[in-house]
């Protein structure tokens, strides 16, 4: 590239060009006699170009938080940085530059048009926070892998493309490929694809498009599935029985118990394992969908609840409308009455009566919210009320339900008990039948050991069960508490900004009379 | 019985002698008419004809008076069939049953008038009632239904009154005659309207009763039009919300209740008060309303329609009076008794008492004690549920009663003697007789006419009157069909001078309604329109003198609303249009729905140009959350500093109130640019207003245009009214005939006259055949060798005569004038160009001879007739 700035030095991206450039692209004739009167902020401004400046490096742009659109071409730029912070960037122009990478775009996912038009870019990637790009120039470039195509496949909204002036772009099968793999597409290298090109295209490479659409495919069913199971847990975990709907905890209890999975292979064991293990299932199955059942009930009650409210605020806010809308109808007519009056006694008589009036608006608005703020007050604590004895309930009837596991757990350990024992003086009198595998076996050494063995097993097993059933309880507390807390400091905010909102309006009428006042003194 | 045969017979040729000598005079009546028409018309000018029809539709004919008789000696009898004129054996039996029936009642109760049972026909043929039925289901789908047939019934025929209105008339004639002459008494009437019911699977029968004075001379005066009757509101019942669970507490009521409840107590007693003053006022009027007593009530005869609930998902029984077309409810006072009531299967007798008019009849047809049958076969009607249980009993009684009723009971009604019943579409489109019918009711005078009659598409008028004598006009309603202009409904209301134009989605300017004082414009007027047929989304447009406001919907800059207020016009212009000089604009105030894609407090909702003082009001959309709104106000006052420098813009040029104060607002260049952008808006606005002014201009115009032309729109599937489809099927058809010309040419019998010499049917010999080919090919080579004769014989003699012609032109060459000259030339030309084609015809009927001969001959092998020839050659 034979570039008429190559001779020249770099220049730095600092405070005083940004200001130049700001400067000379901004409102002109009057409104730029103002805008140099108040000065232009950075963050402002909505559109920037640096092009023909020798830039090497990126820098200072961090204040242009609004910036749509930005022009960078025709610069001596090697590396794509410092473009973090405008993440509202729609345009961006980096052509005829000495970038090597595409790097540092992931934050800008509002970009839609992107040139990257000479350069020395090899390899198409890192575009992937790009979902709304439509705009691809890649021209004269040194992209040499047709692969690289289908990285593209992603961006759904993409409509043209460049990339003539790349090695790619020398292959016999260049267009094809590209229409193949790129379907939606509708400009490539500034032309429109025609149909016939595109069927063709299609016809072509039919073969390994289905093969892709195939892989891609899976792999969106895969995604779905992984995202419904997702959502099925979050959604037991909201009615905090998540894992109950199975032999989940069953399993976790005798995950971390080495001694009871010993004892599973003396004889009988196993069946009597069998047996508890589905009398358990059933238990937790229940919790389950009581768990479920109670969270159901519980939306409903936060749903009429919120709706009540909602509907409560809004009737108030409609009268409030109302008694403004009455006023400012009177105010207006009383204002102009006011400026065609010219007996001075008069007008002062008026403007008194004005400003009785804003502050009789004052007051009602104000009574109403009072009124609106008891009433919330009221239902609120109801509602907190109720809530909280459905979470009473709710945790009440889980743990009867974590008792029965535990009676269970109990009545098991009972019969593993006095299965141990027998097989213990069985081994003791040595006439045991079966085999024993060698770790079982060192366990019968005496009574000790083994009642000790199995009670270690039932201590894991109990701890399990008591585990669970405290994450519930304090899970479902915090909730309460949170919840509760929540509305009642919705309801706070809100009453602020409601207050706030009157005295802003009403100071502003009030200063309105003033200032008519002042005026009419002064003429 | 032979005998007996014989001498029917002998009465029936009779009769029929009878029949076709008075056919023979009416055609000489009719003959004799038409010639008098003639005479009139010769008479009479166009102007005379037309002020004598004035004078005849002015004069009000008297019910009481003798209308034109539908008598039998009009009626044209030569053309119905053979059923009209005799009675089969059937029928006869029927008519002896009848008669045997008629006997025993009188026998029975000699107290009660004679049935109704077999009038004469238009032939002065007995027959019986139920036969006079023809049920009929009519091709027209609007006619399926009950209430479109019977309005149908009241509109196509002319009623007429019985001639003794306290007995049953003498004749009752067949559907077909009623139809022709389109009148008829009020048994006509019924009887056609339960004959098409029927059809349509309605369970009909035709009631022989007693009616009101208004029912039997079908006098509506004291009857509301439904017309006017405003279609009750729907009162919407307001669901009672439940209260849910976490509603609200109302706030406390703080007012006195005792004061409360005497304040309803006082209002009470005005109500009440107000309330029988009302009841008095309606008292008063409805004693003026009422009808004169009748002398004759309860005496004078009628019929109608009785619908039984059952069949067609009819919930209840009702009446339908023929006459007018509308449904009483069988405890409708105005009918007062009925004696008998058939349909085609039966005929039952009254037998209740109808001291309560009929209003305690129980129209149970199979409660042989309520209502005696003439016929035991047709169990049409079953006895209620209530009774069947000694249905047991009521069998062995029939058997019992076995012998002596056993003619009775094998025997069922025979087949109508009617012919179906025609309607051509031209008559039902045409619907009243001569296509008009004027309807007098209470207050209100309803006339009607067939669509295309008038030429501005009038198809029906109700006038409402103030009083009862029908003297001052309330208002007008017009209806008008396919009108190129699409108007549907001009209501004028006479006391307010307000017209109002409705109009069906289709017109030019998309109107809907228009409503008017006078078409003049900048006056009171309101335009609506069908919006989404305009582009600007346009739907109504107010106007007064001094105002015009605009309302839309579906735009996508959200505007729903746009006020304009004007100053009145500068005198010193007045002269020029209104389009060159438009009025001043005061203040334009425009408003706009929400646009959901822009935050609240940067949306619009209402913003002021106040054009005389410069001054531009905006006011905010309101957050969802907050009860005030943004508002900002602009001077654009250009003001010059001290320095004589202008001033761009100042702080104090923007008043401004912010619900949520935000940063870059507060900056002159932002003000700078809102104002700047308000500036070039308030122009467009302007131009919009001047814009609209000029489309209202513009309506008027066309308005006033389609007044004048009120052209029609014909359907293209209108045959016979769309012109050029009717042209274009003409010339159809005559390719059509004219093609079928040809082919019948092409098809010449070439053997014909040479079959007929021979005796006819019998096979040909060969010898036959033979001879007859070489005949007809002679014969054929004679006639080519003719014609050749013929044309040959013109050329020689054309060219003689030219020859001649140029003799003699030779000869006097020198004493001709120069038109002499001209003449032979042109004499010259024309036998040259004769000459030439006769040559050409010559040639060229050389060259066809032989290759038509040779066709010929071909043809005749091939004929089937002459088949022994192929045997041979085969």
């Amino acid at each position: 590239m034979n570039r008429l700035c190559d001779s020249m030095e770099p220049k730095v991206m600092d405070d005083d060009m940004l200001k130049l450039a700001v400067g000379e692209q901004g409102p002109q004739e009057e409104a730029g006699q103002l805008a140099k009167q108040e000065g232009i902020l950075f963050k402002d401004v909505l559109s920037l170009q640096l092009d023909f400046r020798n830039i090497l490096r990126i820098d200072n742009l961090w204040q242009f938080e609004n910036l749509r659109k930005l022009q960078l071409d025709n610069n001596i730029i090697e590396k794509i940085e410092g473009l973090e912070n405008l993440t509202h960037l729609v345009w961006l122009d980096l052509s005829f530059n000495n970038i090597e990478t595409i790097e540092g775009l992931d934050t800008l996912v509002n970009l839609e048009d992107l040139s990257l038009f000479n350069n020395r870019i090899s390899k198409i990637d890192s575009l992937d926070a790009l979902v709304k790009l439509q705009v691809l120039s890649l021209g004269n470039n040194q992209i040499d892998n047709m692969m690289n195509i289908v990285y593209l496949r992603r961006f759904k909204c993409l409509r043209t493309l460049s990339l003539s002036g790349n090695p790619i772009s020398e292959a016999e099968d260049y267009k094809m490929f590209i229409c193949a793999y790129l379907p939606d597409l509708v400009y490539l290298d500034f032309r429109r694809i025609d149909d016939h090109t595109k069927e063709l295209a299609e016809a072509k490479h039919q073969y390994s498009i289905d093969e892709l659409k195939h892989r891609e495919n899976l792999m969106q069913v895969r995604l779905q599935d992984e995202r419904a199971r997702q959502e099925e847990l979050e959604k037991h975990k909201t009615a905090f029985v998540e894992h109950l709907n199975g032999s989940f905890l069953f399993d976790s209890m005798y995950a971390e118990d080495s001694e009871g999975n010993k004892l599973s292979y003396l004889p009988g064991v196993s069946e009597l394992l069998e047996a508890y293990k589905d009398k358990f299932v059933i238990i937790c199955v229940n919790i389950f969908e009581y768990g479920l059942k109670q969270q159901e009930k519980r939306k409903i009650e936060l749903d009429t609840f919120s709706e009540c409210v909602h509907e409560a605020i809004q009737e108030n806010q409609e009268q409030g409308k109302r008694k403004i809308a009455q006023f400012e109808e009177k105010h207006l007519s009383s204002l102009s009455a006011i400026r065609e009056e010219s007996e001075l006694p008069n007008i002062e008589k008026m403007i008194l009566e004005c400003s009785a009036d804003v502050s009789e608006l004052f007051n009602e608005l104000m009574m109403l919210e009072m009124q609106l703020v008891e009433q919330l007050e009221e239902t609120i604590n109801m509602f907190e009320r109720n809530i909280v004895d459905m979470v009473g309930l709710f945790i009440e009837n889980v743990q009867s339900l974590m008792a029965q596991c535990r009676d269970l757990e109990n009545h098991h350990h009972e019969k593993l008990l006095e299965i141990s024992i027998s097989t213990l003086e069985k081994i003791v009198k040595g006439d045991l039948d079966e085999d024993l595998p060698d770790d079982l076996r060192a366990l019968f050494v005496d009574k000790d050991t083994i009642v000790n063995a199995v009670g270690a097993s039932h201590d894991i097993h109990l701890l399990k069960i008591d585990n669970r059933e405290d994450e519930l309880v304090t899970r479902i507390n915090s909730w309460c508490t949170r919840l509760v807390d929540k509305i009642h400091k919705d309801e706070i905010m809100r009453n602020r900004k409601r207050v706030k909102e009157i005295n802003q309006y009403i100071d502003h009428m009030q200063s309105e009379l003033d200032n008519l006042e002042y005026s009419d003194i002064l003429d | 019985m032979e005998v007996l045969r014989e001498k029917v017979e002998e009465e029936e040729e009779a009769e029929r002698e009878e029949a076709a000598k008075r056919a023979e005079w009416a055609r000489t009546e009719k003959m004799m008419r038409p010639v008098e028409v003639r005479k009139e018309e010769t008479t009479l000018t166009q102007e005379m004809l037309r002020d004598l029809e004035k004078k005849l539709s002015e004069i009000q004919i008297p019910i009481s008076a003798e209308l034109p008789a539908f008598t039998k000696d009009t009626i044209d009898i030569s053309k119905l069939p053979v059923s009209y004129k005799t009675n089969t054996p059937k029928e006869e039996h029927l008519l002896q049953v009848a008669d045997n029936f008629s006997r025993q009642y009188s026998h029975l109760c000699p107290d009660r008038v004679p049935l109704f049972l077999h009038p004469l026909n238009e032939c002065e043929v007995p027959k019986f009632v139920s036969t006079t039925l023809r049920p009929t289901l009519m091709p027209y789908p609007e006619l399926y239904n009950w209430d479109s047939c019977a309005q149908f019934v009241s509109d196509f025929l002319t009623m007429v009154p019985l001639p003794d209105p306290l007995k049953p008339p003498s004749h009752l004639y067949s559907s077909t005659t009623v139809l022709n002459y389109q009148k008829g008494n009020c048994f006509d009437f019924s009887t056609m309207l339960c004959s098409m019911l029927i059809g349509s699977g309605y369970d009909a029968y035709c009631v022989n009763g007693y009616g009101s004075l208004d029912l039997c001379h079908m006098d509506l005066t004291r009857e509301v039009c439904p017309l006017t009757v405003k279609p009750k509101e729907t009162v919407q019942k307001e669901e009672k919300v439940l209260p849910k669970k976490y509603t609200i507490r109302p706030p406390r009521d703080l007012c006195s209740r005792f004061e409360q409840e005497q304040e309803v107590k006082k209002q009470q007693e005005i109500r009440a008060q107000e309330k029988k003053q009302l009841r008095e006022e309606e008292e008063r009027l409805m004693e003026a309303e009422k009808a004169k007593p009748d002398a004759l009530h309860g005496l004078r005869v009628h019929s109608w329609v009785l619908v039984l609930s059952g069949k067609r998902e009819v919930p209840e029984n009702f009446f339908i009076d023929a006459f007018t077309g509308q449904s009483y409810s069988t405890q409708d006072e105005r009918f007062l008794g009925i004696e008998s009531l058939w349909n085609h299967k039966n005929y039952w007798i009254n037998m209740q008492d109808c001291w309560n008019c009929c209003k305690d009849l129980i129209f149970d047809l199979g409660d042989p004690v309520r209502w005696e049958y003439m016929l035991l076969g047709t169990d049409k009607s079953q006895l209620s549920l209530t009774e069947e249980d000694d249905s047991g009993i009521n069998d062995e009684d029939d058997v019992e009663n076995l012998g002596k009723e056993d003619e009775d009971k094998s025997f069922d009604m025979p087949h109508s003697w009617v012919e179906q019943i025609e309607i051509s579409p031209e008559a039902f489109e045409t619907r009243c007789p001569n296509g008009k019918k004027v309807i007098q009711y209470k207050r209100a005078k309803l006339e009607k006419w067939a669509p295309y009659l008038n030429s501005n598409g009038l198809v029906s008028r109700l006038t409402t009157y103030e009083d009862l004598e029908c003297t001052n006009i309330l208002e007008i309603k017009e209806w008008y069909q396919n009108r190129e202009d699409m108007l549907e409904l001009k209501h004028i209301n006479k006391t307010t001078d307000l017209k109002i134009d409705y109009f069906k989605p289709g017109h030019p300017q998309a109107l809907r309604v228009h409503s008017y004082k006078s078409m003049q414009p900048e006056m009171d007027r309101v335009i609506e329109f069908y919006e989404t047929a305009r582009v600007d989304g346009l739907i109504k447009r107010e106007e007064t003198a001094r105002t015009m406001t605009e309302y839309y919907q579906g735009r996508p800059d959200f505007l729903s609303y746009r006020h304009a207020n004007f100053r009145p016009r500068v005198k010193k212009l007045a002269l020029s249009s209104a389009e060159s000089n438009p009025r001043p604009i005061v203040k334009i105030t425009e408003q706009f729905f929400r646009n959901p894609a822009k935050p609240a407090e940067e949306d619009v909702a209402e913003r002021v140009f106040l054009l005389a003082e410069e001054r531009i009001q905006l006011r905010y959309h309101c957050r969802d959350d907050h009860i005030t709104a943004s508002k900002r106000e602009f001077l654009r006052r250009t003001e010059v500093d001290s320095k004589g420098n202008k001033i761009i813009m100042t702080p104090d040029m923007c008043i401004s109130f912010e619900v949520e104060p935000m940063e870059h607002t507060k900056k002159l260049l932002y003000q700078y640019e809102a104002m700047m952008h308000l500036k070039r808006e308030e122009k467009l606005s302007r131009h919009q207003v001047w814009e609209s002014e000029l489309e209202v201009l513009e309506i008027l115009k066309l308005r006033e245009e389609e007044e004048a032309a009120h052209t029609l729109t014909i359907s293209i599937y209108d045959t016979k009214r769309n012109e050029k489809s009717k042209e274009y099927r003409e010339a159809m058809e005559r390719v059509i005939h004219e093609e079928h010309l040809r082919q019948v040419e092409t098809q010449l019998d070439y053997l014909a006259p040479f079959l007929a010499q021979l005796p006819p049917g019998e096979k040909l010999t060969r010898w036959q055949a033979v001879r007859l080919k070489d005949e007809c090919l002679s014969d054929f080579k004679q006639r080519l060798i003719n014609k050749a004769n013929l044309i040959q014989a013109r050329f020689e003699k054309e060219t003689q005569e030219l020859q001649k012609k140029q003799q003699w032109y030779q000869e006097n060459q020198v004493t001709l004038t120069p038109e002499d000259e001209d003449l032979y030339l042109s004499y010259c030309s024309q036998a040259m160009f004769r000459i030439r084609i006769l040559e050409q015809r010559l040639n060229r009927h050389k060259e066809l001879a032989p290759l038509k001969y040779l066709a010929l001959e071909e043809k005749l092998y091939k004929d089937p007739r002459l088949g022994e020839l192929q045997k041979i050659f085969a």
